[in-house]
């Protein structure tokens, strides 16, 4: 068969979202339960009133931060299986010519969800360890009694073995679906060409506009990657930076881990993905005799308005956020400060995003400098 | 004039090194048509690679009017293949998103040939402009292929066994499109092929064996690709 248990491990990105999310859920979900456990136990009323603003604020936490990325898995799940029978379509087509059934070629795909495991107890684990010091910091006050951390097996079940089915199921039918398509058509690797750009009469964008047109509206999921990664960056990192002011500089530092990570992950696999789909028509244009800084711009360039527009939002929705959270989960608790948007926190996430943006370009730059058309003429 | 003296080139090392040019010298008269004839593995494709910039050698030198080009930065190879060198290759290697129209204009703009819909009727595929290369029968492909590197206004055209995936019938058309731009633009045109019936087609013939020229000969009255025998 194709598709090996190895290749479950290829979806790193995948694993790494899951991760997060996992350990982002397990902190607040673990917390919430045990501290639902202490509710009696509470006396005056500042500490009634931090209990309803922590709980509050866990499941705001979860339900947002854990959602999105249980979401941001799903797609990525989606489209590295969209890719993986796109440039697998000869050898899936020929077991589907020698009479494999669709559902037995589909039902191996099941490796890819099973990724999504390791990521989910690795996230799982991680969280766990860092349940007692997190305890501590959301116990800063000493408003509430000492509390142990406490095992839940169903949350175990729930955040690990769960995510991980579902995701299996997903990958199959996912599969399933898009075996449809004729044996020949797999393998030819026959690929939906005609992307229809809307042109204005008597208009004719130059070849390397084309290029740029192309390899944006060829993979929507890229852009959808670029643009997350850049809204990661910008939200968790000024998330973080305003954090030391109103919280911890653990939970500061947590998050703005988390956004990184985050960022990181979905950039590298929109543009490696990119540079992998783009790789003959790089090639290509190589031997033409196009230089390497118009490759460049045509191909990785047009992906920056994406990423300046995902970080804008990404601004928008940390403030928001943090506002909402302030203003209404926080509205009963004394001695929380007022929390106002920080232009200086936009300006210094600002320059490091767009060093690092720029950074990675060169990197991926590189990459494409190697295409070459002898390298395709060896394949 | 292109002048390739002691070109060498080995593929891996040590024990599984294989020579596959062993010093090739030769000369291509600027206009002229040559074929450069060999069965598989003899070297043929690794020493037009070689003489079109796409790859460096071990050893020797490839003069273009006097010019070393294995001496040349990849910047400046890349600036030399934009305007003097033109690829027609066996597997077409046609964008397979752009339209006909867009892969033509590959080579147009770098050439800021605005006329380049009359190569594509030359070819004829005038009707053909907004269909994807999935959309194209094997000859049609090809016949994209040469206008896109036509429209490049090449100072030479190197071709690749360009109809080794094509039946007999449209293999002959594409040999009379090749052989006609030859012709009426005086294009220096150098052609691999395996098929010695193809070689009757030009000027020039050098015959190639294990990575070594073993015959060179000129060709008194080249035929047309109807013909030569298949």
């Amino acid at each position: 068969m194709v598709i090996s248990y190895r290749d479950a491990l290829k979806v790193v990105g995948i694993i790494i979202v899951c991760c997060c999310a996992v350990f982002v859920c397990t902190l607040f979900l673990n917390y919430n339960l045990d501290l639902c456990g202490i509710e009696g136990e509470l006396t005056t009323p500042a500490a009634v009133a931090m209990y309803y603003a922590q709980i509050d604020m866990g499941r705001v936490t979860v339900g947002v931060t854990g959602g999105c990325l249980v979401a941001t898995s799903a797609i990525m799940l989606v489209a590295y299986i969209k890719n993986y029978i796109d440039s697998h379509g000869r050898e899936l087509g020929i077991l589907k010519a020698i009479g494999h059934s669709r559902i037995s070629v589909a039902k191996h795909f099941v490796v890819f969800g099973l990724g999504t495991l390791v990521g989910c107890i690795i996230g799982y684990v991680a969280s766990y360890i860092y349940l007692p010091a997190f305890y501590r910091t959301q116990n800063a006050d000493g408003l509430f009694p000492d509390m142990p951390v406490t095992f839940h097996p169903e949350l175990f079940i729930v955040l690990t073995l769960a995510p991980a089915a579902v995701f299996s199921a997903i990958a199959v039918l996912y599969a399933f679906m898009r075996l449809k398509t004729p044996v020949l058509d797999l393998m030819r690797e026959k690929r939906e060409y005609a992307v229809k750009m809307r042109q204005g009469k008597g208009q004719k964008r130059t070849f390397l506009k084309e290029v740029a047109v192309a390899t944006l509206k060829g993979k929507k999921s890229h852009i959808f990657f670029v643009a997350f990664s850049a809204f990661c960056f910008s939200a968790m990192v000024q998330m973080a930076i305003s954090m030391t002011e109103i919280a911890s500089q653990t939970f500061s530092w947590m998050i703005g881990g988390i956004g990184l990570i985050l960022a990181f992950t979905t950039i590298f696999m929109a543009l490696s993905g990119v540079v992998r789909g783009n790789s003959k028509t790089i090639a290509m244009m190589h031997a033409f005799g196009y230089s390497d800084g118009e490759c460049r711009r045509a191909v990785l360039g047009a992906y920056r308005p994406i990423s300046y527009i995902g970080f804008v939002v990404g601004s928008v929705y940390q403030y928001a956020l943090l506002k909402l959270i302030m203003t209404f989960v926080f509205a009963g608790v004394d001695n929380i400060p007022d929390y106002n948007f920080s232009w200086s926190a936009l300006l210094i996430t600002f320059a490091a995003f767009v060093l690092t943006y720029e950074l990675i370009m060169y990197v991926y730059s590189l990459k494409l400098k190697s295409l070459s058309l002898k390298s395709l003429m060896l394949e | 004039m292109i002048s390739v003296k002691g070109i060498t080139k080995t593929y891996g090392s040590g024990e599984g090194a294989v020579e596959v040019l062993k010093g090739i010298n030769l000369e291509v008269d600027d206009g002229s048509f040559v074929v450069i004839l060999g069965a598989s593995g003899s070297g043929k494709s690794t020493l037009l690679n070689i003489i079109s910039c796409l790859e460096r050698p071990d050893g020797g030198s490839v003069c273009y009017d006097g010019e070393d080009i294995t001496k040349f930065t990849d910047s400046r190879l890349t600036a030399f293949r934009r305007t003097n060198i033109g690829f027609i290759f066996q597997q077409y290697y046609l964008l397979p998103n752009m339209t006909v129209e867009k892969n033509v204009r590959m080579g147009a703009d770098l050439a800021h040939n605005d006329d380049y819909g009359k190569i594509i009727e030359a070819v004829g595929l005038g009707d053909k402009l907004e269909k994807y290369p999935a959309e194209l029968s094997g000859g049609e492909q090809q016949r994209v292929a040469i206008a896109r590197a036509i429209a490049k206004r090449p100072r030479v055209l190197f071709l690749d066994e360009p109809t080794g995936a094509l039946d007999e019938n449209t293999g002959r058309q594409v040999l009379d499109y090749i052989a006609n731009i030859h012709k009426t633009q005086s294009l220096t045109t150098i052609m691999v092929t395996h098929n010695s019936n193809i070689a009757r087609m030009a000027d020039r013939v050098i015959m190639m064996n294990s990575g070594r020229i073993v015959q060179t000969y000129n060709v008194d009255c080249p035929q047309s690709a109807y013909e030569i025998g298949w």
